[in-house]
């Protein structure tokens, strides 16, 4: 049989079956007694409810596919702009299918079905927005496409987003908003290398982002008649609008004080030789009575000098100047290093020495239940307390060490985030090492802290540009090394 | 991290359904957008969402702006306004979600509340019972909303001095009020080292402040 031929036979089997049905339908009919005239009407009418129960069957399969896509709570997480995005969802492969995500185009991302029902998002957002993707599948033939909406969210890059407007104090040449210093202290006549300071502070991003002042300061000197270096940093409230000139005050009123007190003081220097000899009660009650008119009396005049200013300033009170403070003096004697200190307020003061990892944290940073609440120099309470001794001031007589930092809280958080981790020696260890290091990830390269490196200064301002999320204030770090 | 939790406490009695309801999302919508971005706001502050009728529920748990999808609000045709209900469960909140500093951990920022009602609590006994406890959490600050003509002021005061009034609840107002809320956010979120309380920016022209 040729093919003409095969589909004559075809055509005549199917002729054949529908004369066959029409006979069966009639003598159907007749037995029933329908009318030969109403056949027709009757047949329509038949077709018409049995394709309304087909038409709502489908569609309720339909409807109960959709609801349960929507139980399944397909999502896609937020993402943020320029950082490469994935994620995936599952849609039940033997239920739906033709599945689009309707508007991911202008997203920059693209839909793949990666495995039969997992679809996996993926690309890099082009922009920031809010973006009402539309999930839309197939269900059952004859019924249309189904639709549902999934928001999703990218943020912006939040590093592209800071602004660096310098404050009307830098452009006024009252305080600038970034300074760093370096206190080159030449070798001994013996040719042995003395210790060099190094100091930088920079106004915080969040500072920069709204064209306010650093609140920071710092003040650092080496005396080269009597060998004493003294260093000091301040961080000024943030929510006190003098604080900029609160961290000043009590920093120079300190290195005033200090360096009239550390000229030519034999007394005090027999006192430390005597103690280093025999610590017992009597030598040391000596000592601290010495070190006491140094150090407490230092922190109580950069306290009344503050008053004075409030005073000098018209509609100021002395919280409008609150700032923190920290300083500490050394000298190197034959026997080691002597360190005095005093600390008020958070951020962080240590002596690290590399040989043998160990740390003296000299102090404890004061801080609140919440994110905020420290102790200020301004506030006359802590010169009521009568363990200010105990918990602010700290001196001591070490062999030798490999640094002595002074850092505001925007140093300290971001570094050690805890109190915990700020007495643990470890994380003082990884601090150097990323001192050393740098970020290299964010171009920045590290500090290199040998002796007489003046380039140190530059490399400390560049290495305190660090990026930590949420960790933006002002940041100031001193290093005696 | 330091986190700056913020708590909105959103009336949905029956009064605020249809056009109402529908202009605090399109406020949110742009409240959250606006959020995202502010480089301060964007990395620290938390939003949590507590919607109050009959029911009270927590339709949004604290989560970081960066995360945050706005979930969708419902609001029943008629009932009770359980403004005191409301706030019970927000201090069971603040008490598991905020985070208090230690040795271990930093501590959150002090959380800030806007609670909305253009209405007045139902439940005034265990209302004022939690304006005590409310007192008792370490707010930064708290800001209260009458929206509408029939919002009373007189119990909020009760909750905070810093109460405001809408005159309509349209899109006009939300708006504005919304865009207030996301400045003093931002306001707050910046506001690094401080104990104080959080100074608010001036109210929109259609904020009225109550005194």
């Amino acid at each position: 049989m040729n093919r003409s031929q095969r589909l004559a036979a075809r055509h005549n089997a199917a002729t054949r079956q529908l004369r066959e049905f029409a006979s069966t339908f009639d003598r159907a009919a007749d037995y029933v007694g329908i009318p030969h005239n109403e056949r027709e009407r009757f047949l329509a009418w038949t077709i018409q409810h049995l394709w309304n129960i087909h038409t709502e069957e489908r569609m309720n399969k339909r409807l109960i596919i959709e609801n349960e896509i929507k139980s399944l709570g397909v999502y896609l997480p937020n993402g943020t702009v320029r950082k490469p995005y994935s994620a995936s969802f599952t849609l039940p492969a033997d239920k739906v299918s033709e599945v689009r995500l309707e508007g991911i185009e202008e997203t920059g991302l693209q839909m793949t079905q990666t495995s039969p029902g997992v679809f996996t998002v993926e690309g890099t957002p082009l922009s920031h927005g809010d973006f009402p993707l539309r999930l839309s599948f197939a269900t059952v033939e004859g019924e249309p496409r189904s639709e549902m909406t999934i928001p999703v969210a990218f943020n912006p890059d939040p590093r592209s987003i800071w602004k660096d407007i310098r404050s009307s104090q830098h452009e006024e040449g009252l305080k600038p908003d970034m300074i760093a210093e370096y206190v080159m202290v030449e070798a001994d006549s013996d040719g042995s290398p003395r210790k060099d300071i190094v100091a930088a502070s920079i106004q915080g991003r969040s500072h920069a982002h709204e064209g306010r002042a650093r609140d920071d300061y710092f003040a650092v000197e080496h005396y080269p008649d009597s060998d004493w270096y003294v260093l000091a940093v301040a961080d000024g409230a943030g929510s006190a609008r003098l604080s900029w000139r609160g961290s000043e005050i009590a920093c120079d009123t300190i290195m005033e004080h200090c360096r009239e007190c550390l000229k030519d003081n034999k007394l005090f220097e027999e006192a430390i030789a005597a103690f280093s000899q025999d610590q017992n009660t009597s030598l040391r009650s000596v000592l601290t009575t010495q070190v006491s008119d140094i150090i407490y009396k230092g922190a109580v005049k950069a306290h009344e000098a503050i008053g004075r200013a409030a005073d000098d300033t018209p509609d100021a009170a002395m919280r409008d100047f609150a700032t923190t403070l920290m300083f500490a003096i050394c000298k190197k004697f034959p026997f080691g290093w002597f360190i005095a200190s005093f600390w008020v307020g958070d951020g962080a003061m240590c002596i690290y020495n590399e040989k043998d990892g160990s740390i003296k944290l000299l102090g404890t940073p004061d801080e609140g239940e919440f994110s905020g609440q420290t102790r200020f120099l301004t506030m006359r309470e802590i010169f009521h307390d009568k363990d200010i001794v105990k918990k602010r001031m700290r001196m001591g007589i070490v062999p030798d060490f490999t640094a002595l930092f002074l850092m505001t809280d925007g140093v300290s958080d971001p570094m050690f985030e805890t109190e915990r981790n700020l007495k643990d020696a470890n994380k003082w260890k990884e601090f150097t090492s990323l001192l050393k290091s740098g970020f290299p990830d964010d171009g920045i390269p590290g500090v290199d802290l040998s002796d007489d490196n003046k380039d140190a200064k530059d490399q400390l301002l560049e290495w305190l540009k660090f990026w930590s999320p949420g960790n933006h204030d002002d940041r100031t770090l001193v290093i005696l090394y | 991290m330091r986190r700056l939790p913020v708590y909105l406490l959103i009336d949905t009695s029956g009064s605020m359904h249809g056009e109402p309801i529908e202009s605090v999302k399109v406020g949110l919508e742009s409240l959250i957008s606006s959020l995202r971005q502010d480089p301060f706001a964007l990395e620290s502050v938390c939003l949590s969402i507590i919607t109050f009728d009959k029911d009270v529920k927590q339709i949004l748990p604290l989560t970081p702006i960066d995360e945050l999808q706005l979930p969708d609000i419902t609001t029943p045709e008629s009932g009770p306004t359980h403004t005191g209900q409301a706030l019970k469960m927000l201090c069971e909140k603040i008490d598991r979600e905020v985070r208090k500093g230690s040795a271990e951990e930093k501590g959150d920022w002090r959380p800030l509340l806007f609670l909305m009602t253009d209405g007045k609590p139902s439940d005034s006994m265990l209302y004022k019972e939690m304006v005590g406890e409310i007192k008792k959490r370490p707010f930064g600050n708290i800001v209260a909303c009458a929206a509408g003509p029939k919002a009373q002021t007189e119990p909020l005061r009760q909750l905070t001095d810093n109460v405001f009034s809408l005159d309509t609840l349209d899109s006009t107002a939300f708006k504005q009020f919304f865009k207030w809320v996301s400045d003093s956010i931002n306001a707050g979120s910046r506001s690094m080292g401080t104990s104080e309380s959080i100074e608010l920016p001036a109210p929109p022209s259609e904020v009225n402040i109550i005194i």
